[in-house]
């Protein structure tokens, strides 16, 4: 039978899709594989072991970096949603207004200046202030990893703000609720799953900073990416591998959480 | 019958300047207490707007409106004892159906027990006892109307709101809610206002009728007098099918007017209140395809040559055309034994007495 | 009957928008915040580049259009009279461009096919190529970067396979090299390349393509004229994704280029480390923030220019 044509094939492209999706993942499986060898090298297999994982358990720097990045990840995607809730319901479902669009350009900044450039000014600033003030607490971190988690947490909620039905809140206010009840008993309780992946984002997006984390950091405040940066200059063993394994997972598992919180939605 | 909603000289312009819209014109309205009142138009003619101004989601512009005796205008939908059974019903989909239905009277602060008997009663008065604790994403298209309806009634408002709240629904189910409607409107006593652009809705469910076009309302009066007493030609021509005619008006006497058919044979016609044509203006007079009748050549009021004949199973419309040239519809009653006209022939066509009714415009 | 004109007519407002009142005053704490950690500290910087250097880092406050000065020009230590190209910055400029310019191209020439593969997946299973595109972009850039610096190493998984089936008699440098860098960059900016294409293609009207077959043209014709023109925006989105992250790369090139092959946020990096020349690395960095305003400029005109295009 003959093979009908296909308008939607285009010769070559399959095979050049295959091979990238190789190439984007073998790497990561290459560095996974090696996480498990038993010997030190990079390359050559010398058979399974799980030394480097207990290597990084016990290591007190790693767990040291570890939770710090998960402490400040935590705290900083929490005040990031907290803040990008009510700035997605000023933004959403309004008409124009003045000034608009200058709101949506301070959102968006941390996404469109490069990570460089926010570094740097804001080490000019932290520096100025640690000056002033003697402090040199997490506080600098805190503010700086809010500030550029905003927009990931914004935009997931504002994207489910945008496909709730207004005429739900009118229904609300035409049963007797106040303005203030219906957004605690209807809009809230709709938002949970925007609310929910805008704080998974903005965590994700919190343990990948390296740049704005390694010039606003004072001295032992290390986090966990700055922690591996400093050592990828050294020989390195599996251990780098393990860490980045566990990383990598943790990721992973934010991201899966937060694609099946998301296609859930509507 | 003492008045429920009063509404006077209410306007609402939408927009300012270059971009204004006036939705609403000089609407005067006064709807009775316990009545089953249908604002009836074609879509964009101000009848959901209406419906939003008295619910409290949009203020008048000018004007004012009255429920029982109060002005409410200035006051928000929460403030005001209505409630609305909305298009998409808008049942809140993270609540079950009883948490849906007790909604309102949680929010006017109802003691726990108050509320669950009273949705029990609602969840009764609808007959879904039985989905309770489903989700509004559990149940079917016409369960989710019937929530909604109880929702609505629960917190017993002066007046419910309904916007076209069986658009939705297949043809099967909606005869059944209209029923349904009627029966829950009977046990209540509450105020109805309907919102429908679908006439023959309008003609069987409602007490009154107010038909309205751009932002205005035309007419307002028992389904009886807007079907067979249109003032309006819009009116005529929305509700039911109509024949107009171009007539001269031959005499006037007090009675109302006689008027020159086509083909030359005179006949009476009723006049509209406030209307005095002078002898030979030419008017429009309608009637409906039922209200005439076939008959031999020359034994009617006019003659008519047959164009085509529509089967339609109960009856038959006959498309004639007249000695002017004008176009004439008859509707005639059909029996086993009756055959379609030919197309060619000529008929005549009788007027039922009374019938004929010169428009205002 | 003629309806009257004031109500027949006229845009209907659509009565599901708020007018903004006071809720636009819900937004003042996140701005506050962005204010006071993110753009503030950029004007900060610009006015930073016209001071003075101190002498351990940080600025004397005396007005200076030295930073701007050094950015392209040196002077002579002997002779300061002597102006002269600076020479080393401009090869920076030039090889970050070049790179960026390299990377897009790169994503584009792997991106498309790839996009294209996604899209005409059975639905069902498009969500999944979807996901799998979307997870290195999730995942942490600095581990992607060393993973392929784990390849690159002279002691890496490519030289040892090389080495082993004889192609090539000892370890190449592979690390440490613009090639390094491109190869790193394509591979983490990829999946910015494949998602806007792939949205592009999401919302082609196949019957067009099947029109274009009907119309008696080839499948590079089809291609050349048909799908390329309908997918633009998404190339166009996609290059400026995976162009504005490459122009300011800094954690790649440190990592695969090492401490010689710079990128120009390196070099601003340096100005605030070892360089302690703040004010030159304040204006390095208004440089780089200047060509991403510049990028996007040009994309929001190509945009609009789109938009305009099919509303005339």
């Amino acid at each position: 039978m003959a093979k009908s044509y296909d308008v939607r094939r285009l010769p070559g492209f399959g095979a050049i899709a295959v091979l990238t999706f190789i190439l984007l993942y073998l790497p990561i499986l290459v560095l996974v594989v090696f996480s498990f060898n038993a010997g030190p090298s990079q390359s050559e297999w010398d058979g399974f072991s799980l030394q480097w994982y207990v290597a990084a358990f016990g290591n007190q720097q790693v767990q040291d970096v570890s939770i710090r990045s998960l402490w400040l990840a935590a705290v900083a995607a929490g005040m990031a949603t907290a803040l990008a809730v009510p700035a997605a319901l000023a933004t959403t479902r309004v008409s124009r207004f003045p000034g608009q669009t200058m709101i949506y350009a301070l959102i968006n900044q941390p996404l469109m200046v490069p990570e460089i450039v926010t570094g740097i000014a804001l080490l000019i600033v932290v520096a100025w202030v640690k000056v002033n003030t003697g402090y040199s607490g997490m506080a600098y971190l805190v503010l700086a990893h809010t500030a550029f988690c905003i927009p990931f947490a914004y935009l997931p909620i504002r994207a489910r703000l945008e496909t709730l039905d207004p005429t739900l809140e009118t229904a609300a206010a035409d049963l007797y609720a106040n303005p203030w009840q219906a957004f605690r008993y209807i809009t809230l309780p709709l938002l949970v799953p925007g609310i929910a992946a805008g704080f998974m984002l903005g965590f994700v997006i919190s343990l990948d900073t390296v740049v704005i984390t390694e010039f606003v950091k004072s001295a032992g405040q290390d986090t966990l990416p700055t922690y591996m940066l400093g050592q990828l200059r050294r020989v390195i063993t599996p251990e780098m591998n393990a860490i980045a394994t566990l990383f990598l997972a943790l990721s992973l598992l934010f991201v899966t959480a937060f694609f099946l919180i998301t296609r859930k939605r509507g | 019958m003492s008045v429920e909603i009063e509404i006077t000289g209410l306007g609402k312009i939408f927009g300012q300047g270059a971009a204004a819209f006036r939705a609403l014109s000089d609407i005067n309205l006064s709807i009775g207490t316990g009545e089953f009142f249908t604002l009836l138009g074609p879509s964009g003619c101000g009848k959901t707007t209406l419906l939003r101004v008295i619910a409290g989601f949009e203020s008048p512009s000018m004007g004012s409106l009255k429920i029982n005796g109060d002005e409410v205008a200035a006051k928000g939908p929460n403030a005001r004892p209505v409630n609305t059974v909305f298009q998409n019903y808008a049942l809140f989909p993270h609540m079950s159906v009883a948490q849906n239905i007790g909604f309102g009277l949680k929010m006017l602060g109802k003691p726990k027990a108050e509320i669950d008997s009273t949705v029990a009663e609602m969840l009764r008065l609808v007959r879904m006892e039985a989905m309770a604790d489903r989700k509004p994403s559990e149940i079917s298209g016409g369960q989710q109307q019937r929530v909604a309806l109880a929702r609505a009634l629960a917190p017993r408002p002066r007046v419910l709101l309904l916007d076209e709240p069986l658009s939705a629904l297949d043809l099967k189910l909606r005869k059944e809610m209209q029923s349904e409607l009627k029966r829950l409107q009977g046990e209540t006593g509450i105020t109805f206002v309907f919102v429908t652009h679908d006439q023959e809705e309008a003609l069987t469910m409602s007490d009154r009728i107010a038909v309205m076009s751009a932002g205005r309302i035309l007419q307002c009066g028992t389904p009886h007098d807007i079907y067979h007493a249109p003032t309006d030609r819009f009116v005529a021509d929305f509700i039911g099918d109509t024949n107009f005619l171009t007539v001269p008006v031959a005499a006037l006497d007090d009675q109302g007017a006689t008027v020159t058919l086509p083909g030359g044979a005179q006949a009476a016609a009723r006049l509209p209140e406030g209307m005095r044509p002078v002898t030979g203006e030419e008017v429009t007079a309608v009637i409906r395809p039922e209200q005439a009748t076939l008959a031999e050549p020359g034994a009617g009021d006019m003659d008519g040559v047959v164009e085509t004949s529509t089967f339609f199973g109960t009856d038959t419309h006959i498309h004639l055309k007249l000695a002017d040239g004008q176009g004439f519809v008859l509707r005639r009653q059909n029996t086993a034994d009756l055959a379609a006209p030919d197309p060619g022939s000529t008929l005549g066509i009788a007027l039922g007495a009374g019938t004929l009714r010169i428009l205002k415009d | 009957m003629a309806t009257p004109p004031d109500s027949a007519t006229g845009p209907e407002p659509d009565p599901q928008k708020e007018s903004h009142g006071w809720k636009w005053l819900l937004s003042t704490p996140a701005l506050l915040v962005l204010l006071v950690a993110a753009s503030g500290p950029l004007m900060i910087v610009a006015v930073y580049s016209f001071l003075s250097p101190g002498n351990v880092g940080g600025v004397e406050w005396d007005f200076s259009g030295d930073g701007w000065f050094r950015v392209f020009f040196s002077r002579d230590i002997f002779d300061p009279e002597n102006v002269s190209w600076n020479w080393a910055n401009l090869n920076v400029f030039w090889r970050t461009i070049s790179l960026s310019l390299q990377t897009t191209l790169i994503c584009a020439v792997l991106g498309f096919p790839t996009a294209w593969f996604i899209a005409t997946r059975p639905p069902e299973r498009r969500a999944l190529w979807l996901f799998l595109i979307t997870i290195p972009f999730w995942t942490n850039l600095l581990i992607r970067t060393f993973a392929i610096q784990e390849l690159l190493r002279g002691n890496g998984l490519i030289n040892t396979i090389l080495v082993a089936t004889g192609i090539v008699d000892e370890p190449l440098q592979l690390l440490f090299s613009n090639f390094a860098i491109l190869l790193g960059m394509a591979y983490v900016f990829l999946p910015l390349m494949v998602l806007p294409l792939y949205a592009a293609m999401d919302k082609l009207d196949f019957r067009l393509v099947e029109a274009g077959y009907d119309l008696y043209a080839s499948r590079v014709r089809v291609l050349w004229h048909v799908i390329l023109p309908l997918v633009k925006p998404g190339f166009v989105a996609g290059s400026i994704l995976v162009f504005i992250p490459s122009i300011g790369a800094y954690v790649t090139p440190r990592v695969l280029g090492g401490g010689r092959t710079m990128m120009l946020g390196n070099l601003i990096a340096l100005q605030f480390g070892q360089g302690r020349n703040w004010p030159l690395g304040a204006a390095l960095a208004m440089v780089l923030l200047i060509i991403v305003m510049a990028a996007l400029v040009f994309y929001l005109r190509a945009v609009n220019g789109e938009e305009g295009k099919r509303r005339g």
